[in-house]
């Protein structure tokens, strides 16, 4: 009793922080605080995946989102050109088609949370999760996981042999190497 | 809980020893037992009453969030691991995800620890860690997985009871010394210390003073003591050996662990960061996936 009370706290908690921190990227007025608060709205929702006993997929999502979110904050301040990403800018843009995607994205999930059937089938507390996991993408759905794998892959694979062929530093096979002084000189 | 804390404090105090020990040594000091010990004591009492150093326009609360993002990752890390038979705060069925999972939070800690100081020393440092853990992290994962085959479980107790015929450093010879590449990165000690190195004036910590930058050695120290816990559970056999009980085991083989990281960091110079991410994407992640493949066909 006491812990099905303490799943129902956490999840409500963690989902509620989620909400908020998700309100709060748009809230923030820096790249990198966007990018931090939309990892927690993340961890909070993997917090909820993990009392909810699917901890497995929980922690991954934590742990990939944490890099990527990174990766995002990185990227994120160097094409707005905003040398730490301290300078204060505005999140929010498009204001009237923002509002307009908003309420016809929040009417849709609602209306299917609302009126769709949920299939109501309780899962085993004690079950084995993580290998039921195992066995459904390395079983009946591998040809659905391996074919996005391995296109994601190809995808990662043919922008970085598009981007760096060439850098400012000369090929990208010779290595990173410093600008040479004598702007005729190679690079040795 | 009293485990972790006691655990993370007696280990960052023993991380202090032994770099006091190994600079000492590297330096063909003599040994003074009572400064050895006392040592870490005294600079932790004058961190704690020196004055805090602040910047212009920093962002407060990520600032002091970031060490405790990093020490709080590190307590959820060793959390997970047993010291005995059914000694864990939660040996949970996921504990080898638990322990990835925490260390790509340390990521955004250290990353806000040198974002937030609004200066340009920690935002580099913040940076090249960045680039340090996206080289560590594959090669990390990769040696974990290759752990968790053998025992078909991702519980770190599980990998502990597999490793009791044969410890997984000798049934997998290369992770091990994979995981330390990528523990040294972890903790940015020694010669990984990219963030906080020399060659930036501290870089993330090189605005913080005080009680701050208590916490943040402290945090680091914690995530150096986590790595070797883990490590001592997951290749050392963990509480499994002879006469002494488990968790003496685990106390020897987690200070064992600590004492190569510190002797490393006295003794391997610092690598150039660029050179690094080059040997980590096209040597380290490949031995990686030998050790996947070698084990897994093992395992089988």
């Amino acid at each position: 009793m006491s812990e099905s009370l303490f799943v129902d706290v956490a999840f409500w908690l963690f989902g509620g922080g989620s909400v908020v921190a998700a309100w709060l990227v748009f809230r923030t007025d820096s790249m990198v605080r966007a990018a931090y608060w939309l990892l927690a709205s993340f961890a909070g929702v993997g917090v909820v995946m993990v009392v909810l006993n699917a901890r497995f997929l929980g922690l991954v999502l934590v742990l990939m989102m944490a890099g990527e979110m990174t990766i995002m904050a990185v990227f994120m301040v160097m094409f707005m050109m905003n040398p730490a990403g301290l300078n204060p800018m505005t999140m929010v843009h498009q204001h009237r088609q923002a509002k307009i995607a908003g309420v016809v994205a929040f009417a849709g999930l609602a209306l299917v949370g609302v009126v769709a059937e949920f299939p109501d089938r309780p899962a085993d507390p004690e079950g084995e999760a993580t290998a039921e996991l195992g066995r459904e993408l390395l079983g009946d759905s591998m040809l659905i996981f391996e074919t996005a794998g391995v296109t994601l892959l190809a995808t990662m694979i043919g922008s970085i042999a598009i981007a760096s062929k060439r850098g400012r530093f000369g090929d990208a096979e010779d290595g990173s190497a410093p600008p040479p002084l004598d702007p005729q000189g190679d690079h040795s | 809980m009293l485990l972790v804390g006691a655990t993370l404090g007696l280990g960052a105090y023993a991380v202090a020893v032994l770099d006091g020990v190994g600079a000492r040594v590297a330096a063909g000091g003599r040994l003074r037992l009572m400064d050895i010990a006392a040592g870490p004591l005294r600079r932790a009492a004058l961190l704690a009453r020196t004055s805090r150093s602040t910047t212009e326009r920093p962002d407060l609360q990520a600032w002091a969030l970031a060490p405790a993002i990093v020490a709080g990752m590190a307590a959820a890390a060793v959390a997970a691991v047993p010291f005995g038979p059914g000694i864990a705060v939660a040996d949970v069925d996921d504990g080898i995800v638990l322990f990835g999972a925490a260390m790509a939070v340390v990521m955004v800690g250290v990353y806000l620890h040198g974002w937030s100081a609004n200066s340009p020393m920690p935002l580099v440092g913040g940076y090249r860690f960045i680039a340090l853990a996206l080289s560590y992290e594959m090669p990390l994962a990769l040696v974990l997985i290759a752990a968790a085959l053998p025992a078909e479980s991702l519980a770190v107790g599980a990998i502990v009871e597999s490793q009791h015929d044969l410890w997984n450093v000798v049934r997998q010879p290369l992770g091990l010394p994979l995981y330390l590449v990528a523990g040294t990165g972890l903790a940015f000690w020694g010669p990984l210390n990219g963030a906080d190195g020399p060659d930036l004036a501290g870089g993330t910590s090189a605005e913080v003073s005080g009680p701050a930058l208590l916490a943040w050695e402290l945090a680091r120290r914690f995530v150096l003591v986590a790595v070797a816990v883990v490590g001592a559970a997951v290749f050392l056999g963990g509480w499994q050996g002879p006469i002494l009980p488990g968790p003496a085991w685990m106390a020897l083989k987690t200070l064992a662990l600590l004492a190569v990281l510190v002797w490393a960091g006295h003794r391997l110079a610092r690598v150039r960061l660029e050179r690094f991410v080059v040997v980590a994407w096209a040597v380290l992640i490949p031995l990686a996936l030998v050790d996947v493949f070698v084990s897994g066909a093992l395992a089988l």
